[in-house]
């Protein structure tokens, strides 16, 4: 068998097992795998930045919290209870101020545009790629890599946290937005316990994977490996590397945006925790388990981690060791396995293969 | 004025902890996310010899610096030595450090989860308590200074002056200099270069417990107190040229300033908003620093 039909019938087998999954399951678990398939998709991301390009960024959870946030503004207000103005916000209210988006407490106007769903949508997914794209400008422009790169996004990650804490009025502060209305849209509501919001995310995650999938095997799939490995030399060939930074690094940013809305979806809250800094950095450790270069791995990777790890936090034994044991995963994983679950896959097909190769040699 | 004075404690605080990753990042090359915890550690060291050993704030100075030193040193042998070279990967594994490290503080070392109890460990908040002579408040000039921030301010310039003689001045500072400024000629001209990085990964740590003492003295002692500390002081270590000691000096000085004057004037969350900012202009401009250190 050649490696490319393993790779296409792992990519099969994974995807047949994701969509069957709903009829063996009750429908917390539905729930609960739906979440780590949000998850995954983000791990893709994740994947294509930091596996293929070498773009290690630890704010991904800013990105993930934007979108999770866009989609929950809109759908708080879809919430009858709170029309025109959130709950939360009339507890912040100045006493003699309209009841009103426009003006009840300051910066409130900002909710206006969310009225429209589509709009909270498209927000969550342009707004992670536009401040990515910002920041991304201003870093690769001025050959800025490595740790710096990392530790800005983490850094801007770290604030937006604070930003959305101390905004109390405006989003709900520590408490974020709990109150969502279910998704729906053109009539059919999403029930994140049944098989709808399941699917949902499924089939996100299904065209988030075969889109990056055709990206980077494509020429630009190429470039940005050979970016990673050494990018002043890719550079003196005569290709903008900066480019193909900012463009990779803005797709994964859209990517977090996209899983941010379906985590919304999924859990029906968006809170600043989303933004934390270990939240951020768990996203890496969940590719870095799968594979960073391998978007299928980065996707078991992420389901891995979080079952294990909501396994474990529900056993009263198990819950104050589960933060060493994913502390040791980081290690592990660096000093060991730094290809991951993918690489390891990957030397066993060789070895299978090896066997019957010598003995054509041989013949 | 006050204000000033606040900022300079800040500072203060800021250039011990970006001193250690300062050095450590210009050696090796690498940095130590767990570089935070290593002031948590000296924060409790101090808890618990003041709650078990009875000591004082002063002498946990060294006691300090010694047990985040060796901390450093396990951290440098166990995970970084076989990651060397490899940057991004170092990042990581030094979180997991840092992850594990806080939880067995929360745990009470682990020996919590057999049921046995350490006074001062754990999740809970702790205070440290402070001298009577440090409590105090000068008034110079008509404004008040309150002695705790100036000491701070002469431990930190102590600290500092001592890095100086050590960088600058001793064979082991020459050696430390010509690592990081090539390592391989260094290693072929018969210099232990594994030997140094240890041993600037474990002054660095050490560097981290000290200001973890002083923290103690102001802020409440949690398990989670350390983590902010790495991205101020890399920030710092950024905005300030990469091995450059005097660099580190002004960029810290600079950033606890702007720190402290826009927290007076709104809040911390936009004290810390701004300082990012700041950096962020800095690189724009300036991207190796404030201060380039003249390398090859």
């Amino acid at each position: 068998m050649k490696e490319r039909t393993i790779t296409l019938a792992a990519y099969f087998l994974f995807f047949a097992v994701v969509f069957a999954l709903p009829f063996a399951l009750n429908s917390f678990w539905t729930n609960r795998i739906a979440v780590y398939l949000v998850y995954a998709i983000c791990a893709v991301g994740i994947s294509l930045s930091w596996g293929y390009a070498g773009i290690l960024s630890l704010g991904q959870g800013l990105f993930f919290g934007i979108g999770a946030y866009m989609i929950s503004m809109s759908l708080t207000l879809a919430l009858p209870d709170n029309n025109p103005v959130p709950q939360f916000m009339l507890l912040n209210m100045e006493p003699n101020a309209p009841r009103d988006l426009c003006c009840a407490t300051p910066g409130s106007f900002l909710w206006q545009p969310f009225q429209y769903l589509s709009i909270g949508v498209l927000a969550g997914i342009l707004v992670p790629c536009v401040i990515a794209a910002v920041l991304g400008y201003v870093m690769f422009k001025r050959r800025t890599s490595g740790v710096y790169v990392s530790i800005i996004t983490l850094a801007l990650a770290l604030i937006g946290q604070m930003l959305i804490i101390n905004n109390q009025p405006l989003t709900g502060g520590f408490n974020g937005l709990a109150d969502l209305a279910p998704l729906s849209v053109g009539g059919i509501e999403f029930d994140p316990y049944g098989k709808s919001v399941y699917y949902l995310v499924a089939a996100a995650l299904l065209v988030v994977v075969l889109l990056s999938r055709l990206i980077v095997s494509t020429r630009m799939g190429h470039v940005l490996k050979a970016v990673r490995e050494d990018d002043a030399r890719v550079r003196y060939l005569g290709y903008n590397v900066e480019n193909y930074k900012l463009f990779i690094y803005c797709l994964s940013a859209a990517i977090a945006g996209i899983a941010g809305l379906l985590f919304a979806v999924t859990s029906e809250f968006a809170s600043p925790s989303l933004m934390s800094t270990s939240f951020s950095i768990s996203m890496v450790i969940w590719a870095a388990l799968g594979g960073r270069s391998s978007l299928l791995g980065a996707c078991i990777g992420a389901l891995i981690v979080n079952f294990i790890g909501s396994v474990a936090s529900e056993n009263v034994m198990l819950q104050p060791v589960w933060p060493i044991v994913l502390g040791l995963m980081f290690v592990l994983v660096v000093l060991v396995m730094p290809e991951g679950i993918a690489g390891i896959a990957k030397g066993w097909i060789a070895k299978l293969r090896q066997p019957r190769s010598l003995k054509e040699v041989v013949q | 004025m006050e204000t000033f004075v606040i900022g300079l404690s800040i500072a203060s605080i800021l250039f011990i902890v970006a001193l250690g990753l300062a050095i450590v990042y210009g050696t090796m090359k690498v940095i130590n996310l767990a570089h935070g915890e290593m002031v948590m550690i000296g924060a409790y060291v101090t808890v618990l010899a003041s709650k078990h050993l009875g000591l004082g704030i002063y002498s946990c100075l060294p006691l300090a610096f010694l047990v985040a030193a060796l901390f450093g040193l396990a951290i440098e042998r166990l995970v970084v030595r076989p990651l060397y070279g490899r940057l991004l990967d170092t990042l990581l594994a030094t979180w997991g450090i840092a992850l594990i490290l806080q939880q067995l503080i929360r745990i009470h070392f682990g020996f919590g989860l057999f049921g046995i109890h350490i006074d001062g460990l754990g999740s809970d908040l702790q205070n440290v308590p402070v001298p009577p002579e440090l409590q105090q408040t000068l008034h110079i000039l008509g404004t008040n200074i309150p002695v705790y921030r100036a000491f701070v301010f002469g431990v930190a310039a102590v600290l500092g002056l001592v890095s100086w003689w050590l960088i600058y001045k001793t064979r082991f500072g020459s050696q430390l200099r010509a690592v990081s400024a090539a390592r391989d000629i260094t290693a072929a001209c018969g210099v232990n270069d594994k030997r140094i990085n240890a041993l600037a990964f474990a002054y660095g740590s050490g560097l981290a417990g000290v200001a973890g003492v002083l923290v103690s003295g102001f802020k409440t002692v949690s398990p989670d107190m350390g983590a902010p500390y790495v991205i101020d002081a890399f920030m710092v270590v950024v905005a300030g040229g990469v091995g450059h000691l005097l660099g580190t000096v002004l960029s810290a000085g600079i950033l606890g300033e702007v720190q402290s004057f826009v927290a007076t004037w709104s809040n911390d969350v936009y004290g810390r908003t701004v300082l990012f900012a700041f950096v962020i202009l800095i690189l724009l401009f300036k991207p190796q620093g404030l201060f380039v250190s003249r390398n090859r």
